[in-house]
């Protein structure tokens, strides 16, 4: 009896320890508390890919916007968790939009310093030459439509970085931008892209006189980071294809900054091409951060076992299959109205990878974006061949509206043939598998064309003449957090343009939408976003496309990383990622 | 004993000699009920497709996909599985035989075709004509396979030759039948080298045949075991051709499924779906082993000289 009770007290010892020892240790449920991150170590990024460009007015993709916002301030930048405005970054405070919009003014902060070799303050002069670089050749920046409207913007890239008239410097701290039209709202909204990051001209202009621009290996910071260089300002810090590393940035005053910057170092491999062994070793490794999404196999562990070492969070963009409305049969309204009800949105994103890709979409404005709610957020406008109830596709309301355009059986019985180009890799081939399988389920035959991706937009999807009725790899991300840039170059009937190349892809021409989108393009606030919203639900009952997915990003960090992702580059903010203290 | 009766010894054809040999080789037959099985299952593939109870090659349902898009594997509504669009792999391993056989062997065909001719044309009349036909031969054999496959899918996206030849099956029997046939030009034009020196051809010339009637009916009849030999070989050959373009993208319309686009779709989730590889690999495995078996049998089959 006595040795029973022993081994009975053991036993219940040894439970009591595992039960304890179970509950201790790091619960890690999101990013953890402030007091868990230290200053100081070495932060790794493993990426499968280079960067696009170090060069501020040259970069566009979003692996270069996370690194430049480490080292580099632009006029205005968002703060993790904060998604629906920007704040001040080299701007001291918001900008001021005159009555008639067409007058954008903005106030330097004072104390923002060029990094070394340069080790000088900002000034409005620095901005200036920002953006006249960005509009000649030998930049080339790749978004000059979102700035034509300055007044004195060239409509060609420029030989030699020429002056615009419409960038005043009164002072070395204010900067004025004048505009030809109206578009104030809009043109402020667009100050968070790298453009507006400084750039010393009597540092930069030998750089610029070269075709291309070698500014891009003596780039020089305004951020808390910068990519090691030399005296003369090389960037030895940069191996193209192998690593990027960047070291605090001497002249960086945190006094001035909304980043925290902890760690001292970043090292970025641009090496690591197999995602999935990257992403292992970031869950398994210590201080190291993964630049992309994890692939299937990976994500399932994260979900299902893991759970605490990634953050999701809405990418910005949609994606959608376009619907021609200048190809037949698809000039009917109600033929297109079929093949959204009948679409199934879920086959679609499960060939994207599942549920833990986003969200079916409803409507256009994605999550997270000014009008997004107001157009009904996840549940959508209401249309009952897109609602958020039939995402599996409803074949009898596709068969009613197939009734209505004509066709008594509710099948397609012409004979008219379906051109559906997509790109020729999975996921987008997937997807073009999807989509072809939806339009022949009601009877339409369809050509499937599947292209490098490259060319999938520029030789087919933008190209009128091609006459593509369905282009399955359609998407559209934001530039800036405006719902004009969203909706205006995809849907405006006046923007299309048949020489290519054309992003009204549905060929979409309707003046009531256009009217709306005037309308809107003038509102500010909350107006702003109504009307927005409003634009949205026009082209949704219009069914010039089918919005299937509004994108979530996945983010993977290892144990001992507190990270915080960036809600505009949809990337971990690397000024905001902390090695966690041992215990 | 009636000693009018005895046993006669009844005298065989070649072909008799032959087919009695091949008889006796229990694997080449075994490989040759593969291949006749193959060529039913291609065939009757849809009436297969029917009677398993299978879905359709191209019917997805992602109700098969789990929620990360990853396919489920062997069940027994879907006994070898689906792939990652949710499509019955065994219906697309079986109509897969079809795309297989119908370039292989039309592609052989046309290799035996023009590779006979040439080959028949150089070997005769040697000289200029042969090494005229012999420079051809090189120009076609320098060819990339995939470079060629890729450029004419991209320069015949729309169709050329008035429509004849487009992206896809056509472009793939082309491009193998353009790049394999002077391997058969080469093998009789040796042959035919050979045999224009015999008695039989020279008895036929004494006797004033014209040089197509040798050609075509002296000296053809002599190359068919070789080129059976040689085209049996081919065939699988053409089979791994076409599975390796598929595999890299310029193979058959998608539409069609194909081994070697499955084995290629199936690359990327291999560890965690290793169904969607194995299966059609597989089959890819048997049926060019078969081929390479009845081949090897048809070899000593048809060799006329005694085992080493």
């Amino acid at each position: 009896m006595t040795l029973n009770i022993r081994l009975l007290s053991l036993a219940l010892l040894s439970v009591l320890a595992v039960a304890l020892g179970a509950c201790g240790g790091d619960d890690g449920d999101g990013a953890p508390a402030a007091d868990e991150k230290r200053k100081g170590g070495t932060l790794t990024e493993l990426a499968a890919g280079d960067v696009d460009y170090l060069d501020p007015g040259r970069t566009y993709y979003q692996f270069g916007l996370q690194v430049q916002y480490a080292i580099s301030r632009p006029l205005y930048s968002f703060v993790p968790g904060k998604v629906e405005e920007p704040v001040p970054d080299l701007a001291a405070e918001m900008p001021e939009i005159s009555e008639d919009k067409k007058t954008v003014t903005v106030r330097l902060r004072r104390g923002v310093r060029f990094g070394p070799p340069v080790s000088r303050e900002v000034v409005a002069g620095d901005v200036k030459y920002a953006f006249e670089r960005f509009f000649s050749a030998n930049v080339g920046g790749p978004y000059p439509g979102h700035f034509s409207a300055l007044v004195g913007a060239p409509s060609e890239p420029t030989r030699g970085v020429k002056s615009i008239r419409g960038i005043e410097t009164p002072d070395d701290h204010t900067i004025v931008f004048r505009l030809k039209e109206p578009v104030g709202v809009t043109f402020a909204s667009a100050l968070v892209m790298p453009v507006t990051v400084p750039v010393p001209a009597d540092y930069a202009r030998k750089h610029d006189a070269r075709n291309p621009s070698t500014y891009n290996r003596y780039v020089v910071a305004t951020g808390p980071y910068m990519i090691e260089n030399d005296g003369s300002g090389r960037l030895t810090g940069y191996q193209p294809g192998r690593r990027i590393t960047l070291v605090r940035n001497p002249e960086w005053d945190p006094r001035t900054d909304h980043r925290p910057a902890y760690v001292d170092r970043i090292v970025i491999r641009t090496n690591a091409t197999d995602t999935e062994i990257a992403a292992r070793q970031v869950i398994r490794g210590k201080g190291m951060i993964l630049d992309s999404n994890p692939p299937a196999s990976v994500l399932r562990e994260l979900v299902t076992r893991i759970k605490d070492q990634y953050v999701t969070l809405p990418a910005g963009g949609y994606r959608f299959f376009t619907l021609n409305t200048e190809v037949k049969p698809l000039d009917d309204i109600n033929v297109r109205k079929a093949i959204s009800a009948a679409f199934d949105r879920e086959a679609a994103r499960k060939a994207r990878g599942g549920r833990y890709v986003g969200e079916i979409a409803t409507h256009y404005l994605p999550p997270g974006m000014p009008g997004h709610e107001e157009a009904g957020g996840l549940k959508g406008p209401g249309v009952d061949f897109l609602s958020a109830e039939n995402v599996r596709g409803d074949m009898e309301l596709a068969a009613e509206y197939m009734r209505k355009a004509g066709y008594p059986s509710g099948r397609y019985t012409g004979n008219e043939e379906l051109l559906v180009v997509g790109a020729n890799a999975d996921p987008g081939k997937a997807q073009a598998e999807v989509a072809r399988a939806q339009l022949e389920k009601l009877g339409f035959k369809v050509r499937l064309r599947l292209v490098p991706q490259d060319a999938l937009y520029t030789r087919w999807c933008l190209v009128p003449a091609r006459k593509v009725a369905m282009c399955a790899g359609a998407s559209w991300f934001r530039d800036f957090q405006d719902p004009q840039s969203m909706l205006e170059p995809v849907f405006k009937g006046s923007l299309i343009n048949r020489d290519g190349p054309n992003n009204n892809m549905s060929m979409l021409n309707d003046p009531q939408v256009d009217a709306a989108m005037d309308l809107a393009a003038a509102a500010q606030g909350e107006n702003r976003a109504r009307a927005w919203a409003e634009v949205d639900r026009l082209i949704v009952e219009r069914a010039a496309g089918i919005p299937w997915l509004w994108d979530t990003t996945t983010l993977v960090r290892s144990k001992d990383v507190a990270a915080e992702a960036n809600p505009y580059t949809t990337l971990w903010d690397l000024s905001y990622t902390a090695i966690r203290a041992e215990e | 004993m009636d000693p009018t009766r005895t046993n006669a010894i009844t005298a065989r054809s070649p072909w008799a000699l032959s087919r009695s040999r091949l008889r006796r080789d229990r694997l080449a037959m075994a490989s040759l009920c593969v291949i006749v099985a193959l060529v039913l299952m291609a065939l009757l593939a849809p009436l297969l497709v029917r009677v398993l109870g299978l879905p359709g090659p191209n019917v997805q349902n992602p109700d098969l996909l789990d929620d990360f898009g990853q396919p489920t594997g062997p069940s027994a509504e879907h006994p070898l599985g689906v792939d990652d669009r949710g499509r019955d792999i065994a219906s697309r391993v079986i109509y897969g035989a079809r795309v297989s056989l119908e370039v292989a062997l039309i592609a052989t065909a046309l290799v035996v075709a023009i590779g006979v001719v040439v080959g028949l044309v150089a070997g005769y009349y040697r000289g200029r004509v042969d090494a005229v036909l012999g420079r051809l031969m090189d120009l076609f054999l320098a060819f990339p396979v995939v470079v060629l496959a890729i450029g004419l899918g991209v320069a015949c996206a729309d169709g050329c030759l008035g429509g004849a030849l487009r992206p896809g099956m056509m472009v793939v029997i082309t491009v193998i039948a353009l790049t394999t046939w002077p391997y058969m030009a080469r093998l009789v034009r040796g042959q035919v080298l050979s045999l224009r020196e015999r008695e039989f051809v020279e008895a036929a010339r004494s006797l004033g045949a014209s040089d197509r009637r040798i050609i075509f009916g002296e000296i053809l009849p002599n190359l068919t075991a070789p080129v059976i030999v040689y085209a049996t070989v081919l065939v699988p050959q053409n089979i791994l051709y076409e599975a390796a373009l598929s595999f890299l993208g310029v193979g058959v319309d998608p539409s069609r499924p194909s081994w070697g686009a499955m084995i290629a779709d199936a690359t990327a989730i291999f560890r965690d779906a290793w169904w969607f590889m194995a299966f059609p690999g597989l089959a890819l495995l048997l049926t060019v082993l078969a081929f390479n078996i009845v081949g090897d049998g048809l070899q000593d089959a048809l060799d006329p000289r005694p085992a080493h």
